[in-house]
């Protein structure tokens, strides 16, 4: 069948089972929106207001199923508006296929108008990118690009097509990735990824679970091979016996769970471990919602601004089991402290991850759900009851404070109260992001979307679109505050134009609070730039897009607007909080456990 | 700091040096020396790239370059005399 580039995409993405994409037209792309316009039953394309928001609403769709998310831009603006996107995608690891247009083949590098090297510009951003300079190349480029961003470890890719491939045309037939090269260890398709065609050595990323210990004098491609046969064998998989091992005898284990738990779906494999340790977790914010909120031994987030008893139950273990985190510097404080006096057993997918930023006692290069299978299998139960009441103790320091006044805690406890387990929460970058990841008590797995590794203020409301569409369209929550939503309150024409019922609850403390808090603490109270002093009025805002709009000051007004909420379209409510208001527990930056204010 | 060289089998490829001492460049790795030659097969080029650094960042170079989707193999040669 001659098809033409434009068609080739739309095949190509249907292929996928990709039913909806998020982008904004332009000169570069024509072709391919002219196809979509022709193939709108088959793909539903979201229109944004800023390809910014479209890329973070492909991020949020993709964090809610699980699959890769796609954003299509035009040349030059366009394409680089979705580079915040990208690199939000990148630090994170969410499986992302970006297409930009660019100019005909002809014209580009000519500094053509609206012509920007978009492949060199994210770069360093991408897991990979590819310019398509060759009509019967686009196919298998496409499939490509879906394959690398959603296996090992997931991420962004993104596929320059300039015009003239769109509009030419060639022979298609439906072409499925066949390179073997895929850096990261994928659990699932490393068996039928291996094409040796496509690979003139053996890829060192061909098995479920790789040799960490490669020493750095031999090949990287001589790294054991290890067949997915042999890998259901604890002997032959580097690590693991040592894992067992360690975790037999030690007396005070801990587990610290990240994203990798729910990019590998072993939310179950990590219960169950849990349980059978009798061993409490802690999270990285990437792997918050991979345990049930009301799961005993789940004691949230630990790190900089996490919860008291999960970060001193850290501090406190004796062994600690690191899955699919990367030991960020948000995470650990001061390294040396972090490692001090016990067992570190770190579970991840990427090679270059392990001993990276901490150098684990145990390494174990993998899939987690696999490995894990693995470990439960041949670990005994274990039960420390002195232990056990050690971590009900922190849990009572920590303590639950309550207080009536129109504070954070409690209006994120009464947007809670009315939402159910499969409810998207979104957040943008701040305290009331911290506070979110504090109080709201989380749902199921995938549920909860916000940005960790860029801290990326604007992120959000892209982001809650994207989800609340993956989610069916259900009810979805926002947790904003003025300085975040400021920067792209525009995709509220976007929530209302697809009738999207999105809560959007800005904790308006009238600046920029995280910023502020350390100007507070470590700057003597000089707070430059940070005092907002703006005069926008947000439900008037709010309204002026099409969304209903509303102020609270105190919880029963706040309350009795949330029972009176419209369907079927966003509204905002405002919510004026102190300004002085804090994010506590805190572990001041590079410091340790130790000097945790609470 | 000691001497290393790394040896790449990479796609011969538009924009692939790029990637590669790019991939140094982001984590302030300094290139002492490259040596890019197409091989008999016309798809693959060879590299071989010396610069400095102690054991951690050998190790961190030679995973680093793994992950690159046109490198198709990578090894870390024997310490190269000064
Ligand atoms: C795009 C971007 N610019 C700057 C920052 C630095 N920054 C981190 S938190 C913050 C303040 C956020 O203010 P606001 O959204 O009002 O949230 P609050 O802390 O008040 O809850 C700033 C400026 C950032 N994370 N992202
Ligand atoms: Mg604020």
């Amino acid at each position: 069948m001659e098809l033409t580039g434009a068609q080739i995409i739309v095949e190509q993405l249907c292929a996928q089972g990709v039913t909806t994409v998020f982008g904004y037209p332009g000169g570069q792309i024509l072709p391919l929106y002219d196809e979509l316009y022709k193939n709108a039953d088959r793909i539903t394309h979201v229109l944004s207001a800023h390809e910014q928001g479209a890329t973070h609403a492909a991020d949020g769709y993709a964090r809610v199923t699980g699959k890769p998310g796609v954003v299509i831009a035009t040349s030059g603006p366009g394409a680089t508006n979705l580079v915040t996107g990208i690199a939000n995608a990148y630090l994170d690891s969410v499986p992302l296929v970006a297409i930009t247009g660019n100019v005909s083949i002809p014209l580009l590098g000519k500094d053509s108008f609206q012509e920007v090297d978009i492949v060199g510009i994210t770069q360093p951003v991408v897991k990979h990118n590819f310019v398509v300079r060759e009509i019967d190349k686009l196919a298998f480029t496409i499939s490509e690009a879906f394959r690398i961003a959603s296996s090992g470890r997931r991420g962004p890719v993104l596929v320059d097509i300039p015009k003239s491939i769109q509009v030419e045309s060639c022979e298609y037939a439906d072409v499925q990735a066949v390179s073997g090269k895929d850096a990261t260890i994928d659990a699932d398709t490393a068996g039928e990824a291996a094409s040796p065609a496509a690979s003139p050595a053996a890829s060192p990323a061909t098995s479920d679970v790789a040799s960490p210990a490669a020493s750095p004098a031999t090949s990287a491609a001589a790294s054991p091979a290890t067949t997915p046969a042999a890998a259901t064998n604890a002997a032959s998989i580097p690590g693991l016996e040592q894992a067992i091992e360690a975790i037999s005898q030690c007396e005070r284990p801990f587990i610290y769970a990240g994203g990798g738990i729910l990019a590998s779906g072993a939310e179950a494999e990590l219960l169950a471990l849990s349980d059978k340790l009798s061993a409490p977790v802690g999270f990285s914010m990437m792997g918050l919602t991979s345990l049930p909120d009301n799961y005993m031994l789940n004691l949230g987030m630990c790190g900089m601004h996490g919860k008291y008893a999960s970060s001193v139950a850290q501090d406190e273990c004796d062994l600690m089991i690191a899955i699919g985190v990367r030991f960020s510097d948000r995470a650990t404080g001061e390294v040396k402290a972090f490692k001090h006096n016990r067992t570190i057993i770190h579970i991840d997918i990427d090679l270059a991850e392990i001993g990276k930023n901490v150098a684990a006692t145990i390494n174990i290069c993998g899939d987690a759900k696999k490995v894990l299978t693995m470990l439960l299998d041949a670990l005994p139960e274990k039960h420390n009851v002195s232990w056990l009441e050690r971590i009900e103790e922190l849990k009572q320091v920590e303590g639950s404070p309550q207080n009536g006044g129109f504070t954070p805690k409690n209006i994120i406890e009464a947007v809670r109260r009315r939402h159910s387990a499969d409810t998207v929460v979104a957040t943008d970058v701040g305290q009331h992001q911290m506070w979110t990841m504090q109080y709201y008590k989380m749902g199921n797995p995938r549920t909860l979307l916000t940005s960790g590794g860029l801290g990326t203020m604007g992120y959000g409301l892209g982001a809650a679109i994207g989800g609340c569409i993956a989610n069916d369209r259900k009810h979805t929550v926002l947790f904003t505050s003025d300085g975040s939503f400021g920067m792209n309150l525009n995709e509220l024409a976007t929530a209302v134009s697809q009738e999207l019922p999105i809560l959007i609850i800005i904790l308006n403390n009238g600046v920029l609070g995280l910023v502020r808090q350390w100007q507070n603490m470590f700057y003597e109270k000089r707070y430059s730039q940070t005092t907002l002093n703006r005069k926008t009025d947000f439900p008037a805002l709010a309204k002026a897009f099409g969304a209903a709009g509303y102020r609270a000051t105190d919880m029963q007004q706040l309350e009795d607007i949330l029972d009176g909420l419209p369907a079927g379209m966003p509204a905002v409510v405002d919510c004026h909080i102190d300004m002085d208001e804090v994010v506590l527990p805190m572990i001041p930056p590079g410091g340790t456990v130790k000097d945790i204010i609470y | 700091m000691e001497k290393f060289a790394v040896e790449l089998l990479v796609s011969n490829h538009y924009g692939v040096l790029n990637r590669i001492t790019g991939l140094y460049a982001r984590r302030g790795y300094n290139i002492d020396s490259l040596h890019v030659n197409e091989t008999e097969n016309p798809e693959y080029s060879r590299m071989l790239i010396v610069s400095k650094g102690d054991e951690y960042i050998q190790t961190q170079i030679v995973r680093q370059l793994s992950k690159l989707y046109d490198v198709k193999d990578v090894a870390l040669m024997a310490r190269v005399n000064p």
